[in-house]
C-alpha cells in the first residue's frame, strides 16, 4: 500500500505519443473482469440527491445569516459524514477513470502497477456502495439515532409467574445496557411479595438506545414449570414491553412542542391532613393527565414529590413522542407503500422456553438453543442485532423507492 | 448503618429522613439531622414556584433573608436555581443546630458564605444565629436592611394543634420550629410570628419598597396572615397559593 501510494505520481503523468497506441493494442485483451457493479448505482442517486440537498441546506443558511437555525444547522452536520464520503468516491472514481487508461501501458511493469492500483480503487468502490454509504444514509436519515430508551414492563397473563419472568426479564435488560456501558436505572418497579415485579419502568441513558432497544416492543411468552408449581405442569405466561423513546434532558420548560402546559393535570396521590408543618410523612406520588390524549402516569419511586413530577413528566413526553413517530411511520408506509413495519405492541414477538432451552424470536424465525445466555443479556444481542439489520435494510429499501 | 437498626428506629415512630439523612428539596439533597424540622413538600413546591416567577434582573444582585431558616433549604434552593452571581441570601434561626445544619447544607450544595465569597460573583448563603424577637439582633450588621426579598416558614402550629400532632413530628422536631405562639405569650392561634414579622418590617424597614414578602402558612391561616401582612407591613395585593394537595400555603405580595 504505502508503496503505491508513492508511486502514484507516476500514474498521473501526462499521456506520451506512444500511449495511445498501446491503449489501443492492449483493449483487444480484457484482463480485469473484476467490474464494479455500477449497476447498483440507484444507491448513488439518493447519495448524489442528498449531497445536493444539503448544498441547499448550506446555501439557505448562509443566506440567512445572523438567523440562528438550530435545527438547519444540526441537519448540516448529520449530512457532513456522507458529504465527505461522497467527495472521497468521486475523487476515487475519478482516479479509477485515470488508472484505467494505464491498465494497456506498452511498459509491462507500468501495466502491473496500473493492475494493482486499479484492483485496489475497485475494492475501495465496491465498500462505499455496499458498506459505507448505506450505513451513512441510514444514519444521516434516522430521526431516532440520538434518543435515549425507556422499557416499560407490564406483566401479562400468567398472574405470579409473570412478575417472575419480568423481573428476571428486567435484569436481562439491565445486564444488556451494563455490557454496552450503557446507564440503565429503574427508575420504578412494582415488586410483589414472592420477589417478582408486577411493571417496571427501565431507563437506558446512552444516544442510540433507542435504535437499538426499539425492536424489543412486543409480547414475551414465557414457557416452564414455575418454581411454585407442585405438579410439575409448564405454564404459559406473558409479559408486554414497549420501548419508549426519551429526549435528551435540558429542555428549557417542562413542555415543548409534545404538549402544552395547560393540557396537563397533575395530581398529587394522598391527602396530606393539614399538610405543612403539621405532617412529616413522606408522600411524593404524582399522576399526569394528558387531557388530549388521556394518557396518565403515575410515579411513586422517588422520594420527592418534585422528583416524582419531573420523572413523570419524562414518561409522558416518551409516550407522546412515541405516539409521534409512529405516526409519522405510519404516514411514510402509507404514502410509499413501504416494506417498513411499526410495531405491533400486541404482537407476541418471541418465546423462552425453558425445557428446550431455547429462545425463539417470531419475526425473525430464528431460535437460539441457550436460553441462559439470552437471560444474561449477551445472547439477546443477536436478536437485536438481526432486528436493528432487518429495519436498516427496510429503510434503505424505502429510500432507493422514493421517487 | 445496618437496616435492622434503621428498621428499629424506624418502627419507634422516628422521621424517615433524619433515619436517611437527607430530604431531596428540588435538585438539592438536604441534610436532615434531629432536631432540625425537616423540608416538607409543601415548601418544596411554593420555593420553585416563587425562583420561576420572580427571576433577579440581570447586572444586579438581590437581597434575601429568610427567617427562621431552619436547614436552609429555602434560601440554598433559590440560590441553587438563579443564576450565578444574582443573589446574596441571609438566613436566621434561633437554634444552634439549625444554623449548624443550614451551615452544612450550604456547604454541601457548595453555596459559600458572603465571608468567604467577596467578589466571586457568585450566590453566597450565610446562616445568623438570633432570635426575632430580641431587638438587639437587628443591629447586627449581617442583617443589613432593607431586604429586596423576605421569605419565611416560620412556625404555626397552634397551641390547640400541637398536642393533636402524630408523634413522628411532636417527638423528634424541635417545638421551637413548630410552636407559632412562645410558650409565656398569650394565644395567638400560632400567628405570633407573623405579627413580629410584620412589625418588624414596618419597624426597621426591613423590606425595600417594592420588595417581596413570601410567607408559608398552616392550614386556615392564609386569610388572617393576608389581613396582617397588609395592615402592618404595608403589603398591597396579597396574593395567596396553594399548594399540590389544594391547602392554602402560601401568602406573597409587594411592599
Amino acid at each position: 500500500m504505502q508503496a503505491l501510494r508513492s508511486l502514484r505520481p507516476l500514474l498521473r503523468r501526462p499521456p506520451q505519443p506512444w500511449h495511445r497506441q498501446a491503449a489501443a493494442l492492449a483493449a483487444k485483451r480484457p484482463e480485469f473482469p473484476e467490474q464494479l457493479d455500477l449497476n447498483n448505482a440507484k444507491i448513488l442517486r439518493v447519495v448524489e440527491k442528498k449531497v445536493a440537498e444539503r448544498a441547499n441546506l448550506l446555501k439557505s443558511v448562509n443566506e440567512s445569516s445572523g438567523h440562528n437555525d438550530i435545527a438547519r444547522s444540526k441537519q448540516l452536520k448529520e449530512l457532513e459524514p456522507l458529504k465527505e464520503a461522497w467527495d472521497d468516491w468521486s475523487q476515487t472514481l475519478q482516479l479509477l477513470n485515470e488508472t484505467t487508461s494505464l491498465l494497456h501501458d506498452a511498459d509491462p511493469s507500468m501495466r502491473a502497477l496500473a493492475a494493482d492500483e486499479h484492483a485496489e480503487l475497485t475494492t475501495k468502490l465496491q465498500a462505499y456502495l455496499t458498506h459505507t454509504f448505506p450505513a451513512l444514509l441510514l444514519s444521516s436519515s434516522s430521526p431516532t439515532a440520538h434518543l435515549h430508551a425507556l422499557l416499560e414492563l407490564k406483566a401479562g397473563v400468567g398472574g405470579s409467574e409473570a412478575a417472575l419472568f419480568l423481573a428476571e426479564l428486567l435484569r436481562m435488560y439491565t445486564r444488556f445496557a451494563g455490557a454496552r456501558r450503557w446507564a440503565a436505572h429503574v427508575a420504578s418497579a412494582n415488586k410483589t411479595d414472592e420477589g417478582g415485579v408486577k411493571d417496571a419502568v427501565l431507563e437506558v441513558r446512552s444516544a442510540g438506545a433507542y435504535e437499538w432497544l426499539r425492536w424489543e416492543s412486543g409480547v414475551h411468552r414465557v414457557q416452564r414449570v414455575p418454581a411454585t408449581e407442585a405438579s410439575g405442569r409448564v405454564h404459559t405466561s406473558t409479559v408486554a414491553v414497549v420501548v419508549l423513546p426519551l429526549v435528551e434532558e435540558a429542555e428549557p420548560s417542562p413542555a415543548d412542542d409534545l404538549f402544552k402546559m395547560e393540557d396537563v393535570k397533575i395530581e398529587v396521590m394522598r391527602a396530606r391532613g393539614a399538610g405543612g408543618q403539621h405532617v412529616n410523612k413522606t408522600e411524593s406520588a404524582v399522576r399526569l393527565t394528558h387531557i388530549p390524549t388521556g394518557i396518565t402516569v403515575s410515579m411513586q419511586d422517588e422520594r420527592s414529590q418534585h422528583q416524582n413530577k419531573r420523572r413523570a413528566f419524562q414518561i409522558l413526553r416518551a409516550r407522546l413522542m412515541d405516539i409521534r413517530l409512529t405516526q409519522e411511520m405510519a404516514q411514510r408506509r402509507d404514502a410509499r407503500r413501504s416494506l417498513v413495519r411499526t410495531a405491533d405492541r400486541s404482537e407476541k414477538i418471541r418465546t423462552y422456553n425453558y425445557a428446550q432451552d431455547r429462545v425463539t424470536d417470531h419475526r425473525l424465525g430464528l431460535s437460539l438453543m441457550n436460553l441462559e445466555s439470552v437471560m444474561e443479556g449477551n445472547g439477546l444481542e443477536t436478536f437485536v442485532e438481526a432486528m436493528r439489520e432487518r429495519h436498516a435494510e427496510e429503510t434503505l429499501e424505502m429510500m432507493l423507492e422514493e421517487p | 448503618m445496618n437496616l435492622d437498626a434503621m428498621v428499629v428506629r424506624r418502627a419507634r415512630g422516628e422521621p424517615l429522613q433524619y433515619i436517611l439523612g437527607t430530604q431531596p428539596f428540588g435538585s438539592l439533597d438536604i441534610l436532615t439531622r434531629p432536631p432540625v424540622l425537616i423540608p416538607r413538600p409543601e415548601t418544596e413546591f411554593w420555593t420553585i414556584k416563587l425562583s420561576e416567577i420572580l427571576v433577579p434582573p440581570a447586572g444586579r444582585r438581590v437581597s434575601l433573608l429568610d427567617l427562621c431558616t431552619g436547614s436552609g433549604c429555602i434560601p440554598l434552593l433559590l440560590c441553587r436555581l438563579w443564576p450565578s452571581g444574582s443573589v446574596r441570601a441571609v438566613g436566621l434561626d434561633i437554634s444552634h443546630e439549625a444554623v449548624q445544619l443550614a451551615s452544612d447544607n450550604a456547604l454541601a450544595a457548595g453555596i459559600p458564605a458572603a465571608s468567604d465569597a467577596a467578589n466571586s460573583g457568585e450566590n453566597t448563603f450565610t446562616p445568623v444565629l438570633g432570635d426575632i424577637f430580641a431587638s438587639a439582633t437587628w443591629t447586627s450588621p449581617l442583617l443589613q436592611a432593607p431586604f429586596d426579598v423576605i421569605t419565611s416558614n416560620p412556625p404555626y402550629i397552634s397551641r390547640e394543634d400541637y398536642g393533636k400532632l402524630s408523634l413522628s413530628v411532636k417527638d423528634y422536631e424541635d417545638p421551637r420550629a413548630l410552636l407559632g405562639d412562645l410558650p409565656d405569650s398569650e394565644e395567638q392561634r400560632g400567628l405570633s410570628f407573623y405579627h413580629r414579622i410584620a412589625q418588624l418590617i414596618s419597624d426597621k424597614r426591613l423590606l425595600k419598597p417594592g420588595g417581596l414578602l413570601a410567607f408559608e402558612v398552616g392550614e386556615k391561616q392564609a386569610g388572617d396572615v393576608r389581613r396582617i401582612v397588609q395592615d402592618k407591613a404595608g403589603i398591597r395585593d396579597a396574593e395567596i397559593w396553594r399548594d399540590p394537595w389544594g391547602k392554602e400555603r402560601v401568602v406573597i405580595g409587594r411592599s
